[in-house]
C-alpha cells in the first residue's frame, strides 16, 4: 500500500490557489518533500492531517482520506512542526506525557513511553526541567520525542534541522537515520536543504509553485546514472552540448562552464576530448560521478512541467 | 525504545476512546489551574462567605440565638428565597473573578508556545480541544458556585424543623440552573477572550472589561436615549433579574425597570455565539494569511 497517495489534490487557502492539481503515489521508507520557500511543502503536510480541506481532488495517507478519515490518520501519524511548538511551562517528560495520552495511551503506558522517548532522543539527562529552559537543539528534539511517543506509523517532520548547530544537525540526522533502519516507520521530511534529504530519504517529491516538479526514487536515479561525467569547460559550450546530444548522450548546462553528460554507450571518454577540440572548448576537468539529488532538483526546477505531469531527466 | 536499548519500539497496546481524550485535556487543563498559589488563594477567598452564610444558617435554627440575638423576631435573619439569592449573587460574582485568573492559564500557555499545531496533531479536534477547557472551567467554577450553594440549602433543609426542604424545591433549582448558566456563559466567554491574548495578565483586565464596560456604555445609552434597552448590555443587571425569577424573589433593581426573559435569553445566547465565533476564529492549528 502506499504511504501518501495524491490524486488531483487542490488546496486553496486566503483566496489563492497553493496546491495545484498534485498526483502521485508516494511508496519510500522515508521520502524527502523538496522545494523551494513558498513552493506548498508546509500545507501539503498540514493537508495531509487534515487542517487544510482539499478544495478539489483527495489526498490519502495509508488508504485513508485526509477529508473523512482525519482522526484515523492523526492516531497513526506523529508530527514534528517546523516552528516552535510546546508548552513552554510544562517540564519535557510531562509535555511527551500529555501528547502521549492525547494520542490515545493510557496514563501509565504515556508515562513510560515519554521516559523512552526522551532517553531515545537524547533528552534523558534534562526531561524534568521546563522546556522554556531548553536551547533551540533541544527544543527541537523535544518535538521529536512527542512525535514518536505514541509509536506512530508516519513519521511527518517539517524542517528538523531548522536553526541547528552542525554538531546538533549531525545528531538529528543520525536519529533519523537510525529511526529510518528501525523499519517498523516511514519518514515524511520536509526540507529546503537538499544535503538532509539526500542523507535520510530514498524518495523524493520536489515541489514548485505548488506543483509537482519531480517524484523519484533516489536509489533508482542514481543506480540508472551509473556512467555519468562531469565536466568544467572553457569557452561556447552549445554547440558542444548539442553534438554531444546528437550522439545519444543526455547533458546539462550550467552557469560557470559546468557541463553534466549522461554517457551512451556508444562513445568513450576519448570522443570528449576530440569534440571539444573541434568545437575549441577547453575541458579543464572532468570526473565521474553518480547522479546527486542536486542533479535532480536544479533539473526539475529548470523544467516546469504540465499540470499534473512528471519530469523526465 | 526501551531505555536501556535506546532502540524504536512501536506501540501495540490499547488505546483510550476519543472521549477520554477529552478527559485527558481537562484533567491538565485542571492541575494546570491548581499549580498556581492565586488559584488556591482564590478559592479560599470564595468559601468565606459560605461560612459566613453556614454560621448565619445555623443561628438562624438555633433556638437558644434565636432567642438571643433575635428576640424572637424571625424575620430578621430570615433563611428563604432571598438569602439564597444574596448568596448566588455572591458566589456568581466571585466566579468571576476566578474565571479572570484561570481562563487565561488554561488557554495562553498553548498559544503564546504555539502548542496548538502540536496538540491538534493528535486525534483531537477543535472542537474537542474548546470542549476540553470549557469543561475544565465548568468543573473549577462549580467550585465555587452550585455546589457550595446546594450545600448550604441541604445543611438548610437539616437544620431547620420545619419540612422546609420539599417546600423550598423551587430555590434548589434556582441555585443549580442559575449558576450552571451563569458560569457555562463566563466559561465561553473567559476562554474566548483569552484565546484573542497572549499575555494573561491583559487576558485577566479583558475578560472584567468584557463584562463591565459594556454595563457603563448601556447605562449611558439607557440615560440618554431613555430606554431599557441600554440593560441588554449591561450583564450584571441581567443576570440579576434572570436568578431574581428563578428563585422567585420580587424583582428589585435601581433602574426600576426589567426586561423580558426573552431578551436576556437572546442577550445570553448572543454572547454565547460570539464567544464561540473568537473560538473557532482562534482555536486552528495554522493561522491562514487572506490575500
Amino acid at each position: 500500500m502506499s504511504v501518501i497517495e495524491l490524486d488531483g489534490l487542490e488546496v486553496c487557502l486566503g483566496g489563492r490557489t497553493v496546491l495545484n492539481g498534485l498526483t502521485g503515489r508516494l511508496h519510500g521508507q522515508a521520502i524527502g518533500l523538496l522545494g523551494p520557500n513558498g513552493a506548498g511543502k508546509s500545507t501539503l503536510i498540514n493537508t495531509l492531517l487534515g487542517f487544510h480541506p482539499p478544495a478539489r481532488g483527495a489526498a490519502r495517507v495509508f488508504g485513508l482520506d485526509t477529508r473523512h478519515d482525519r482522526a484515523r490518520i492523526r492516531q497513526g501519524v506523529g508530527y514534528m512542526p517546523e516552528n516552535d511548538s510546546f508548552i513552554g511551562n510544562m517540564t519535557g517528560v510531562r509535555f511527551v506525557r500529555y501528547m502521549a495520552e492525547l494520542a490515545g495511551l493510557p496514563a501509565g503506558e504515556a508515562l513510560e513511553r515519554a521516559h523512552e522517548a526522551l532517553f531515545y532522543v537524547g533528552l534523558g539527562e534534562v526531561r524534568y526541567r521546563n522546556i522554556s529552559t531548553y536551547s533551540l537543539g533541544m527544543k527541537q528534539l523535544i518535538k521529536l520525542a512527542q512525535a514518536l511517543a505514541h509509536g506512530p506509523r508516519l513519521l511527518i517532520l517539517d524542517e528538523p534541522t531548522n536553526g541547528l548547530d552542525p554538531m546538533a544537525r549531525q545528531r538529528m540526522i543520525q536519529t533519523i537515520q537510525e529511526i529510518r533502519k528501525a523499519g517498523s516507520i516511514r519518514l515524511l521530511i520536509s526540507s529546503h536543504l537538499l544535503r538532509d534529504i539526500d542523507e535520510t530519504c530514498d524518495e523524493v517529491l520536489i515541489l514548485k509553485q505548488g506543483r509537482i516538479a519531480a517524484l523519484r526514487n533516489i536509489e533508482e536515479e542514481r543506480s540508472s546514472h551509473r556512467n555519468f561525467i562531469e565536466l568544467e569547460t572553457l569557452g561556447s559550450i552549445d554547440e558542444f552540448c548539442e553534438n554531444l546530444r546528437q550522439l545519444g548522450c543526455e547533458c546539462a548546462s550550467f552557469a560557470g562552464g559546468r557541463v553534466k553528460v549522461v554517457m551512451s554507450d556508444s562513445i568513450a571518454s576519448r570522443d570528449l576530448y576530440v569534440l571539444a577540440a573541434e568545437r575549441g572548448v577547453q575541458i579543464r576537468r572532468i570526473h565521474r560521478r553518480r547522479d546527486s539529488l542536486e542533479d535532480i532538483f536544479l533539473r526539475a526546477m529548470e523544467n516546469e512541467p504540465a499540470r499534473g505531469e512528471l519530469v523526465r531527466l | 525504545m526501551s531505555v536501556y536499548k535506546h532502540e524504536y519500539r512501536a506501540y501495540e497496546g490499547r488505546l483510550t476512546s476519543s472521549w477520554a481524550r477529552i478527559g485527558v485535556l481537562v484533567r491538565y487543563g485542571m492541575a494546570e489551574a491548581w499549580s498556581s498559589r492565586i488559584t488556591i488563594g482564590l478559592l479560599t477567598l470564595s468559601m468565606l462567605p459560605i461560612i459566613v452564610y453556614l454560621i448565619l444558617i445555623y443561628l438562624a435554627n438555633n433556638p437558644v440565638a434565636r432567642a438571643v440575638i433575635m428576640r424572637g423576631n424571625a424575620s430578621i435573619l430570615a433563611i428563604n428565597a432571598t438569602f439564597f439569592l444574596r448568596v448566588l449573587v455572591s458566589q456568581c460574582w466571585l466566579a468571576l473573578v476566578v474565571t479572570a485568573w484561570i481562563a487565561p492559564r488554561l488557554v495562553s500557555f498553548d498559544l503564546s508556545d504555539n502548542a496548538l499545531p502540536i496538540i491538534l496533531s493528535h486525534p483531537i479536534s477543535r472542537f474537542g480541544y474548546v470542549l476540553g477547557k470549557f469543561v475544565a472551567m465548568l468543573s473549577f467554577l462549580s467550585l465555587t458556585t452550585w455546589i457550595p450553594c446546594l450545600l448550604l440549602f441541604a445543611y438548610q433543609g437539616y437544620t431547620s424543623p420545619l419540612p422546609w426542604m420539599g417546600a423550598n424545591l423551587r430555590i434548589a433549582g434556582g441555585l443549580l440552573v442559575g449558576s450552571i448558566v451563569w458560569i457555562a456563559l463566563l466559561s465561553l466567554l473567559g476562554l474566548a477572550l483569552s484565546s484573542w491574548v497572549k499575555w494573561r495578565m491583559v487576558a485577566t483586565g479583558i475578560i472584567f472589561a468584557a463584562v463591565f464596560v459594556p454595563a457603563g456604555v448601556g447605562g449611558v445609552v439607557s440615560a440618554i436615549l431613555r430606554t431599557k434597552w441600554g440593560l441588554v448590555l449591561n450583564l450584571p443587571v441581567m443576570m440579576t433579574q434572570f436568578w431574581q425569577r428563578l428563585l422567585g424573589v420580587q424583582e428589585f433593581n435601581r433602574f426600576g425597570v426589567g426586561l423580558s426573559n426573552v431578551a436576556i435569553a437572546t442577550m445570553l445566547l448572543l454572547v454565547a455565539f460570539v464567544s464561540g465565533l473568537m473560538l473557532n476564529a482562534r482555536v486552528r492549528a495554522r493561522e491562514v494569511v487572506r490575500g
